[in-house]
């Protein structure tokens, strides 16, 4: 029998390792998640943060953050960030 | 996947950490403001003592305090 898997469960699954954060606006994260809220706020670390611009792409390192929910699209387990 | 060296740290306990710390605000307009972090509640409303305000990585204003509505905040982040 196939087990259901809920989409924040497969989140809660990634507690401790890397993921890929992807924003509705240009702008993208990559860290190892250390844990979420039901809003999936998340605490990231070791955070690369990527964003674009019309000069190109830039990119900048945060130790710790607190990421808001509310402008979060996408989530990619394991993800490494745009190439 | 969870393991003993990375704990759960779920935002209500990071946000315990941070309280009085220097931290980083970064608004979804791409807005930056540095300071010490008064206070803030579940909306993620920010009060901000010693506040600076970077635009383009530049400084661009100081405030004694400043207050943040929640609905602006991309992320805030702990600096060392």
């Amino acid at each position: 029998m196939a087990s259901q898997l809920l989409p924040l469960e497969l989140i809660d699954k990634c507690i401790g390792s890397k993921i890929w954060v992807i924003m509705r606006s240009d702008r993208e994260f990559v860290g190892t998640l250390s844990g979420f809220d039901d809003y999936v706020n998340m605490v990231l670390e070791n955070v690369t943060e990527f964003e674009q611009t019309p000069e190109g792409s830039r990119k900048n390192h945060l130790e710790q953050i607190l990421l808001n929910g509310n402008n979060i699209c996408m989530l990619v387990p394991g993800g490494e960030g745009p190439q | 996947m969870a393991d003993v060296a990375t704990p759960k740290k779920t935002p209500t306990d990071f946000l315990n950490v941070i309280l009085g710390q220097s931290v980083v605000v970064k608004l979804n307009s791409g807005i930056v403001y540095k300071g010490v972090l008064a206070c803030l509640d579940g909306y993620m409303n920010i009060a901000l003592e010693q506040t600076e305000e970077y635009a383009n990585g530049q400084l661009k204003n100081k405030y004694g305090d400043a207050f943040i509505r929640g609905n602006n905040v991309l992320y805030i982040s702990a600096t060392e």
